[in-house]
């Protein structure tokens, strides 16, 4: 058996998270909402309505061409209608674009886990509107308007992934990217990012491209690479078998986690595209893309590789800390306001600032606990004025009570005990004290020595310095409680 | 002269559009369309300059008439429930319809 | 017939109702009463066939919504006794088409898709005639969907009739708005204007018409024909009242991103400065026309009417006397290819909007058994649109289908543009021309008898043909009266002129109503008032 390699390209359907929708102005997110509810006469498709386009759309669709290199963001660009008859579709048209998208060319990056970087090439972006939604219940089918024209931006890689774990990747990726951006919350289990994905398989070194398969609304990045991997393995079954592979459309179940034939494929010619006569061409002059070129941030890739070379991080702290916006700009600004060492500043941050923001689900932007207060309980850690131990549960309290590490340091006496002399003459009342545990030590039982410790650490509620202690109780058992001059 | 809409070809244009035609009403809904078809052959012989540019409207939008695009607020409208009680069928605040056809399972 | 309230321009009436003269409340009785004078029975989908004295009456109204207007017009009294400003159309009486959105009225669009639909909403135009104190008397029949030029498609019958002779047609699409306003069933109309839909039966019923340049005024709430050359305006029976109206539709719409952002000029504070000095053309082109024969399709060529042509040189005369420059011989070849462009483009754009009629949100659903979706959206559709409706949608995918369109589309938006240089070199300040508008007749006929030509969907069509281009070049166009033939009909002529150029137009019409005051046609009265 020959040796296959898959050639997978992914179309992604983004919901953007504008407040109102694309061409009206109802409330664009009816995730709690009861059905039909967020509608107008403008989404809801009634006679003579017409649509007027949401600003807001067109900017972050452009930040994300910015963002991904695009290589010719259009000055102008056309909106068309692509018909076809479905419930959810209330006009019985999508506004979408066609011929003359927002933006064409581009490439996301993917750092691979084999260290190598994969390049996947875009090939267009453009804007439209989403449809309904179709829920079945007790043998109905029922249609809520709510999602209609909710911002949509759909991406269309070319057919450069390779298997089901790049194509993961990619959508991590890409997640990763829309968040940092702030322009979709791309959650795909609310279905706020969507993907299609485009497989076949050819034998390893040709490059034809073979009939391809679509698999349609994969829901999760975990059931995309199973739906993938499923297929590749199907058309090789099949090819192997003799058999030739027809352009299906597909479904994954993922109860099942088999994958469905969907009904057969309309060829684009019955959407008789046209342009949109009831708007008109979207312009992006060169001062408007000015404006949205300077909100574009750095972006996440840049800035991991610039964390391990400014800050000398290794690369899977700069990943981590960079998985995520606020985090990374939180690492950031508390490694400008401390002298300490950077890699210092990302243990804490990574261990428990993370912890943190998991646990009270916000983001690092949220915290109480601002960089200032965190360079500050990692100065005085490090000086010694307090243990690490008081520094980690100091940095819980300053986010729960909301007071300055000094204060709190102050309130609560939390300073470390490090003058040598008041240390000796605790140690010296538990050793006398405690005749029986000195008798073990004498007998040769070293290890007490750690019980001895404990004691005097339980006494200042931890806030000596473990090693001094050990070498004091050190001293005076080895010399008969007397510990000279 | 053939007729250019065929009997197949207007059978595919009526199932594009949604459509129900009969027998009678088909033969004269047909032979209007290769009437109409007839007039817009017309057009053919016209010669045109490449510089002809297509627009989406006769009069140009330019900057000055050109509405500015919409701000993102929210709007909302009081009308939903009249909206829905235009339906035929709702259950529950959603609109129902009978089932979709032609999903071929395997 | 000694002459009534309803029978006042809009301009006295609102004079009347402001200084408490008279109540809106007895204008709109005053209307009502021509309503039930002239209308007879009420259009319906029932299975039609002639009886009585349907062939005497104008049965322009689809619904009265006299409830609602009665509201309306009480308002408008309630504020006049307070001291407050009804508003500049103050009590006066309006027939809006029925393809526009009103909010709590049946909106049909005179199609039995649409019979049940309440509107949620109004249109914009409406709902700012409203403001400035119109009263809405009810929804005006028209050809369904605006799919015609003689009102004869419509879903509702009897078909509207045209009330200088009802056994002929209206015009259409707006034919019962003009029928309306030409028997004194309202004051003013809202029409609506794709390929001449306006002026062509303002011109059939003898009054005024203005089809407003793209983009004067919002689309919004107009259920849509053609998106790209739809156009609301005005119908009325003088040209000041015209005026009125559009001043108060015409203007921006947050609703409509293809409303013009532009200021909308003081159309009154120009339109009595007369025409000297202004440069009027006729072209040749809009003389002899070319059009298919209706038995062979075979393209023949024939003048307008010898009466129509007679009346247009009155008008020349009336012009030349108030000072006009007449420019002779204006070159507009591509004129011809308006109706064969406009089966293309129309078709298109009809066939889209025609896809949200389909049982499941609104209006008409067949309720026989279905055994699935595409049955419901078959059977609803087969049933609920009429053939004219069927025959856009067909034409409209075929020309489209990737299959079959053979580049139609984009071939006849490039005509399109062609048509649009006509105008632009007759316009142009540095051309060879510099007209400040071109003048023609508005139809190559007086109106035909009901039955005449419906039916023959390209002859149909052909009665568009002096009206499209200006659609196709999104210009504005206003039609006035200009006489009658022999047969007592009305002969409309109209001026095209540049783009927002309306006030212009007006002024011009305007102009030639006051030189031709004393014509004695002036003076008759549509037959329908004498029954």
């Amino acid at each position: 058996m020959p040796e296959y390699e898959s050639v997978i390209g992914l179309e992604t359907h983004i919901q953007l998270n504008t407040r109102s929708k694309i061409f009206c102005g109802c409330k664009a997110d009816s995730w709690e909402d009861d059905p039909n509810v967020n509608i107008c006469p403008i989404c809801a498709g009634l006679p003579g309505v017409l649509p007027t386009l949401n600003k807001s759309v067109v900017e972050k669709a452009v930040l994300l061409a910015l963002a991904v290199q695009a290589d010719n963001i259009l000055p102008i660009s056309y909106l068309a209608r692509k018909n076809y008859f479905y419930p959810d579709l209330p006009k019985g048209y999508q506004i979408s674009q066609y011929a003359e998208p927002l933006a064409r060319g581009g490439r996301l990056i993917i750092p691979s886990a084999d260290g190598e970087d994969r390049v996947v090439n875009i090939e267009k972006l453009h804007i439209e509107e989403d449809a309904g939604k179709t829920v079945h219940q007790n043998g109905k089918r029922l249609i809520d308007f709510n999602r209609c024209g909710v911002p949509l931006v759909e991406m269309v890689t070319a057919p450069d992934i390779r298997s089901a774990d790049d194509a993961a990747a990619y959508l991590i990726q890409l997640r990763r990217l829309l968040r940092w951006l702030g322009i979709s919350e791309a959650d795909m289990e609310r279905g706020q990012l969507r993907c299609d994905a485009n497989v076949s398989i050819r034998i390893l070194g040709e490059d034809s491209l073979n009939t391809k398969t679509e698999i349609k609304n994969i829901n999760s990045i975990e059931n995309v690479r199973a739906a993938i991997k499923t297929e590749v393995k199907r058309q090789i079954q099949t090819v192997e078998a003799g058999q030739t592979i027809e352009a299906w459309t597909l479904g994954w179940d993922e109860d099942t986690e088999t994958l469905r034939k969907m009904r057969s494929k309309e060829t684009e010619a019955d959407y008789r595209y046209f342009r949109e006569p009831d708007l008109l061409p979207i312009r992006i002059d060169e001062e408007w893309l000015l404006e949205i070129k300077s909100s574009l941030p750095e972006l996440p890739l840049a800035r991991q590789k610039r964390f391990t070379l400014d800050y000398g991080l290794p690369d899977y702290d700069a990943a981590i800390l960079t998985e995520e916006r606020s985090l990374s700009s939180y690492f950031e600004a508390t490694v400008k306001l401390s002298a300490g060492d950077p890699k210092t500043i990302s243990n804490w941050v990574m261990n428990d600032v993370l912890r943190l923001i998991k646990e009270k689900k916000i983001s690092a932007g949220g915290l109480r606990l601002i960089p200032k207060y965190l360079a500050e309980i990692i100065e005085i850690v490090e000086s010694g004025m307090i243990t690490r131990g008081t520094g980690k549960e100091l940095l819980v309290n300053v986010e729960d009570k909301g007071k300055t590490p000094l204060e709190l340091v102050e309130l609560e006496g939390l300073a470390q005990v490090s003058d040598e002399e008041t240390l000796k003459s605790m140690a010296m009342t538990i050793v006398d004290q405690n005749p029986k545990q000195v008798a073990t030590y004498k007998a040769g039982k070293a290890t007490i020595l750690g019980w001895f410790v404990g004691q005097l650490m339980r006494a200042t509620k931890g806030r000596a310095d473990a090693k001094i202690v050990q070498s004091i109780f050190q001293e005076l058992l080895d010399n008969d409680g007397d510990l000279g001059s | 002269m053939t007729d250019e809409i065929t009997k197949e070809i207007f059978d595919y244009l009526v199932d594009l559009g949604a459509l129900e035609i009969g027998e009678q009403e088909g033969e004269y809904l047909r032979s209007e369309l290769n009437g109409q078809l007839r007039a817009i052959h017309e057009l053919e012989g016209i010669a045109i300059d490449d510089d002809i540019r297509t627009t989406s409207h006769g009069i140009p939008y330019s900057r000055v008439i050109r509405a500015p695009l919409r701000e993102d607020r929210i709007e909302p409208c009081k009308e939903s429930d009249e909206i829905l009680a235009q339906a035929a069928d709702v259950f529950e605040r959603y609109i129902v319809v009978p089932d979709i056809p032609s999903e071929e399972l395997e | 017939m000694s002459e009534e309230l309803c029978d006042l321009s809009a301009t006295e009436i609102s004079r009347r109702v402001k200084n408490g003269e008279v109540t809106a409340e007895e204008v709109l009785d005053s209307t009502l009463q021509r309503i039930r004078l002239v209308e007879g029975r009420r259009p319906s989908t029932n299975p039609y066939s002639p009886e009585g004295d349907d062939r005497n009456k104008v049965h322009a109204y689809i619904s009265l919504t006299e409830k609602r207007a009665r509201l309306q017009a009480r308002a408008i009294d309630d504020a006049v006794k307070a001291g407050e400003d009804p508003g500049p159309l103050a009590g006066v009486t309006l027939a809006v088409k029925d393809i526009f959105c009103v909010h709590g009225t049946p909106t049909t669009a005179g199609s039995k898709i649409l019979e049940n639909f309440i509107s949620p909403y109004s249109a914009t135009s409406v709902q700012r005639l409203e403001s400035a104190g119109a009263i809405t008397v009810g929804k005006v029949n028209l050809d369904e969907f605006t799919f015609g030029s003689s009102n004869e498609s419509s879903a509702f019958l009897p078909p509207v009739g045209n009330p200088w002779d009802p056994s002929r047609v209206p015009g259409g699409s707006s034919g019962g708005s003009a029928a309306a306003v030409a028997a004194g069933e309202a004051v003013l109309s809202l029409g609506t204007d794709t390929a001449g839909s306006i002026r062509q039966p303002a011109a059939f019923c003898g009054v005024v018409g203005i089809k407003p340049t793209y983009g004067r005024v919002s689309r919004y709430g107009l259920i849509a024909f053609a998106s790209s050359i739809d156009c609301p305006g005005p119908i009325a029976r003088n040209v000041t009242d015209a005026a009125i109206a559009l001043q108060i539709m015409a203007g921006s719409d947050p609703f409509d991103a293809t409303a013009a952002a532009l200021s909308v000029p003081d159309y009154f504070s120009t339109i009595e400065k007369g025409i000297k000095g202004m440069r009027i053309g006729i072209s040749p082109d809009y003389h002899k026309l070319k059009f298919p024969d209706p038995k062979t399709g075979e393209m023949c060529e024939q003048s307008v009417d010898e009466e129509i042509a007679e009346a247009l040189s009155r008008v020349l005369d009336h012009l030349t006397n108030a000072g006009a420059e007449i420019v002779e011989n204006v070159a507009m070849p591509n004129t011809r290819y308006g109706v064969p462009a406009y089966f293309v483009i129309s078709r298109v754009e009809a066939a889209s909007n025609l896809h949200r009629y389909d049982g499941v949100k609104y209006g008409y659903r067949f309720d026989g058994e279905v055994s699935n979706l595409r049955e419901l959206y078959r059977k609803t559709r087969a049933h609920g649109f009429g053939s004219q409706a069927k025959l856009r949608i067909l034409m409209g995918m075929y020309v489209s289908a990737e299959q079959y369109e053979k580049g139609y589309y984009q071939r006849a938006l490039k005509i399109r543009t062609l048509i649009r240089n006509d105008f632009v070199n007759a316009f142009n300040p540095e051309g060879p021309y510099q007209l400040d508008c071109l003048l023609s007749a508005t139809t190559p006929t007086t109106a035909f008898k009901i039955g005449a030509i419906y039916g023959n969907s390209v002859s149909m069509q052909y009665a568009d043909l002096l009206t499209v281009p200006a659609n196709h070049a999104g210009i504005p166009g206003l039609s006035v009266p200009a006489g009658v033939d022999n047969a007592g009909l009305p002969i409309g002529i109209q001026f095209l002129g540049p783009d927002f150029s309306e006030a212009n137009l007006l002024r011009i019409g305007r102009s030639y109503e006051k030189a031709s005051a004393d014509e004695p046609w002036r003076r008759l009265q549509p037959k329908v008032l004498h029954a």
